[in-house]
């Protein structure tokens, strides 16, 4: 449906409850809702016009409007378009109708609010605390604009409750924060009946460092440095998303050389995320020989990363109007040896991986998400593409030069392991010919424009596809170019729902091999 | 069977020899380094520096870097007007004294102090070269960073690294473990667990704090859900500043733990 006959039909339906239409950066529809009607709307617009809740989050707009603001943001992936729903909730009422039993990707996204802004969403089906733990005083909450950021609480000694599951031969497993392999912390409390997994509830948040808090009154370019550390090993793809808000708010048109070059960094961030994932993968089937073929190859790619560089992890590549350096100048010839030398290794590995009947045994019908709960959640990326869920920002809302690159995006069906893991080999190949067509086509010219100063109060939507799948950034800028609210929502943050579903039904040992599968990230989810 | 052979046979051997052979490192960004000589005091990096790690001594008149606080981000090297600030390609930066990560004179604030090892933890420390001289065993603790210190440590384990052929592995428990290596800022939801881990550990035991954030809190420091730096919490024998510290710098870091470099 086109933004006209959306707007039309929205009219129609609903013309005494919504008070106000704007159009922003040429594809954000804002409209403005009076909140009794929120519910109706909402679920008019998820359940008639099919358009999944792929962002939530409140706004302490007090200073502006004197009241606070929730935003439910919808997406029209066919028509590149976003419907993003504003309520008002005044101070003394802080309240909202909970869309969750509908909506069920909304629930996480209702107590994240619930937690950082104190607006209660009544009627939800388990308003449990999200981000914060037990150890957190009631009646503080840190995303309003009294909270002083550098404020130390008191801890508060009470117990975290979970999810009971009762019944004869029916045990608890609890696991981490501290794991026992090399990752990030978190808690997972597995209810087991013999073998298989009857329920998974995660608790996340241990990593939850108040980024969005950290970020409001800095200057853009300090909270440029921020973003890039949301979660480490997505640290180009969080800057072009934080690049692309500013570059919107500012109004600026990037360069097209330094468009080309964020395609080559952003697929080669892909690259290495998915060989490191494919080795983990085969790590936690214990099969040795090809943990270490993909390790090998990842770490060709920091190589060529520090080659093109000088940074690992792609850190201060980007910069807001377009990247730091002319970075790609002379490196063409030493870009295709390392990616033809990669692509012959993988092709190679991959062969051998599959024509090995235990390790298919293992990987095949393990972990299943099925489709209805994928598209229920919103999940996203490889974990969504496995489960029929075929979307892919770089498709449906192209930024930098996607557009101008061929590439196909993987389908599977299944939503195993094993899917997860061909979309995740498929999709390492179209990196590595994404970077050769971005190299060979890349124009010369300018490779940064600069911003300078960017007008308070105004808001826009960073997305890109990150390694992990959708990424979503909002900003709302502030008087002398710094940020006024800075809502982060990475693909993590909708998949870990996700993962917990899959896992039912499996054995416990099987866990971290669904967990690799999805590799999803703690900080990113925590922030 | 007969391709994995040949794998086999074609890459016998990746692994760097580092830190018997240096490191050819002159692709790396390292350290910012300011030359006082050029070096106009004019404060513009100090203003644009994200983590705040640089600092005008209005007194002394002089500049400094602080380490354990930088995130290693160019930006520096950008805005300086007189080409005073320059990345060097210096990765071996861990120090077992916190102050000799500032480099020049420094007014220490409270949130600076560094930690003193007392005569009975000295003794312990000769004690631990002793016995753990020959093999190590690390419990890797997450203690809120944004893992991209975590990944650097995993890649220790990659073929290029293979940090067993020093006779050093990671084990699953800290109750296994000769030496913590903790990477974050401790948030106030890992604070706990860090502490638990902590004790968890059997005497004689090292700690490691590896990053900017383990180190200072670097970019995220003074926020309501994070601490300065893990030495706030636990006593920490080696800093290794980094944004992240690659690979190898940690290695150097371990082993200067041990005193092996």
């Amino acid at each position: 449906m086109s933004m006209l006959e959306l707007k039309s039909v929205l009219a129609k339906k609903f013309a005494e409850c919504i008070s106000n239409y704007t159009l922003k950066n040429s594809n954000e529809l804002y409209i403005e809702v009076d909140s009794p009607a929120t519910y109706d709307i909402c679920s008019y617009i998820y359940q008639e016009l099919g358009y999944p809740l792929i962002s939530m989050f409140a706004a302490d707009e007090k200073q502006l409007i004197n009241s606070y603001a929730v935003y439910y943001v919808f997406a029209d992936r066919q028509e590149s378009l976003l419907l993003i729903v504003k309520t008002m909730v005044k101070p003394d009422e802080m309240e909202i109708t909970s869309l969750s039993k509908i909506i069920p990707a909304a629930d996480l996204y209702e107590r994240e609010i619930k937690d950082l802004f104190g607006i209660n969403p009544l009627g939800h089906p388990n308003p449990k605390r999200l981000v914060f733990h037990s150890n957190w005083p009631d009646g503080k909450y840190p995303l309003r604009k009294e909270f002083n950021l550098k404020q130390k609480l008191d801890f508060v000694q009470e117990k975290i409750s979970f999810q009971k599951v009762e019944g004869k031969g029916v045990y608890e497993i609890p696991v981490g924060p501290v794991h026992a392999g090399i990752i990030e912390p978190g808690h997972f409390r597995f209810s087991v009946a013999g073998e298989p997994i009857i329920n998974l509830e995660a608790q996340l948040f241990y990593v939850h460092k108040g980024l969005e808090k950290l970020c409001e009154g800095q200057s853009i370019e300090k909270c440029f440095y921020i973003a890039e550390r949301i979660s480490g090993d997505e640290t180009f793809t969080n800057s072009l998303a934080y690049c692309q808000a500013i570059e919107k708010i500012a109004g600026i048109t990037v360069p097209q050389r330094a468009q080309y070059t964020r395609v080559i960094f952003a697929e080669l961030e892909r690259l290495t995320s998915h060989l490191g994932d494919l080795g983990g993968i085969c790590l936690d089937t214990g099969y040795g020989f090809a943990t270490f073929q993909f390790r090998m190859m990842r770490g060709w790619a920091y190589n060529l990363a520090d080659e093109l560089c000088g940074m690992r992890f792609l850190r201060s590549v980007n910069k807001p109007g377009g990247i730091r350096k002319d970075f790609m100048v002379g490196k063409k010839s030493i870009l295709l040896k390392y990616l033809q030398k990669i692509k012959k290794e993988l092709e190679d590995t991959v062969d051998i991986i599959k024509s090995h009947s235990m390790f298919i045994d293992r990987v095949e019908n393990t972990g299943i998400l099925k489709p209805k709960i994928a598209a229920d959640l919103n999940a996203v990326g490889p974990g969504g593409r496995a489960s029929g869920q075929c979307n892919d920002v770089r498709k449906s809302f192209p930024y930098a030069v996607y557009d101008k690159l061929e590439f196909e995006i993987p389908k599977h069906y299944n939503g195993d392991v094993n899917c997860r893991m061909n979309t995740k080999i498929e999709e390492c190949f179209t990196s590595i010919s994404l970077m050769i067509q971005a190299i060979e086509n890349m124009p010369e010219g300018k490779i940064l424009e600069p911003v300078t100063k960017v007008e308070p109060y105004r808001f826009a939507f960073g997305m890109t596809e990150a390694p992990r799948g959708e990424n979503i950034h909002w900003i709302m800028t502030g008087e002398h170019n710094s940020i006024y609210r800075y809502k982060i929502r990475t693909p993590s943050f909708c998949n870990w729902p996700a993962l917990c579903h899959a896992v039912n039904g499996n054995i416990v040992p099987d866990f971290p091999l669904i967990n690799k599968s999805f590799n999803l990230s703690y900080a990113g989810n925590d922030l | 069977m007969f391709d994995i052979i040949k794998k086999i046979v074609k890459y016998p051997r990746l692994t760097n020899n580092y830190p018997d052979k240096a490191l050819d490192s002159s692709l790396f960004i390292g350290s910012p380094e300011i030359d006082t000589d050029k070096c106009k005091l004019c404060g513009e990096c100090v203003r644009h520096c994200p983590s705040g790690a640089i600092k005008i001594n209005t007194v002394s008149n002089s500049i400094t870097i602080d380490y354990a606080q930088c995130v290693f981000c160019v930006l520096c090297e950008e805005v300086c007007r007189s080409g005073a600030a320059k990345m060097t390609n210096k990765f071996e930066l861990a120090t077992k004294n916190k102050v000799t990560l500032q480099k020049g004179p420094w007014v220490i604030d409270e949130n600076n102090i560094p930690y003193e090892p007392q005569a009975l933890d000295a003794l312990l420390q000769s004690k631990i070269k002793k016995t753990l001289g020959r093999s190590l065993y690390i419990r890797e603790v997450d203690a809120g960073s944004c893992n991209g210190c975590d990944y650097e440590i995993n890649g220790l384990n990659n073929p290029f690294n293979d940090l067993e052929r020093l006779g050093i592995s990671f084990v699953a428990s800290p109750r296994h473990a000769d030496m913590l290596l903790v990477t974050g800022t401790a948030t106030r939801n890992m604070q706990l667990a860090l502490l638990k881990t902590y004790a968890a550990t059997p005497d004689p035991k090292l700690v490691v704090a590896v990053g900017a954030c383990a180190c200072s809190g670097g970019i995220f420091r003074d926020s309501y859900a994070t601490n300065n730096g893990i030495d706030s919490l636990v006593p920490v024998d080696v800093y290794i500043p980094g944004c992240p510290p690659r690979p190898q710098a940690i290695l150097y870091g371990i082993l200067k733990a041990l005193d092996k470099v």
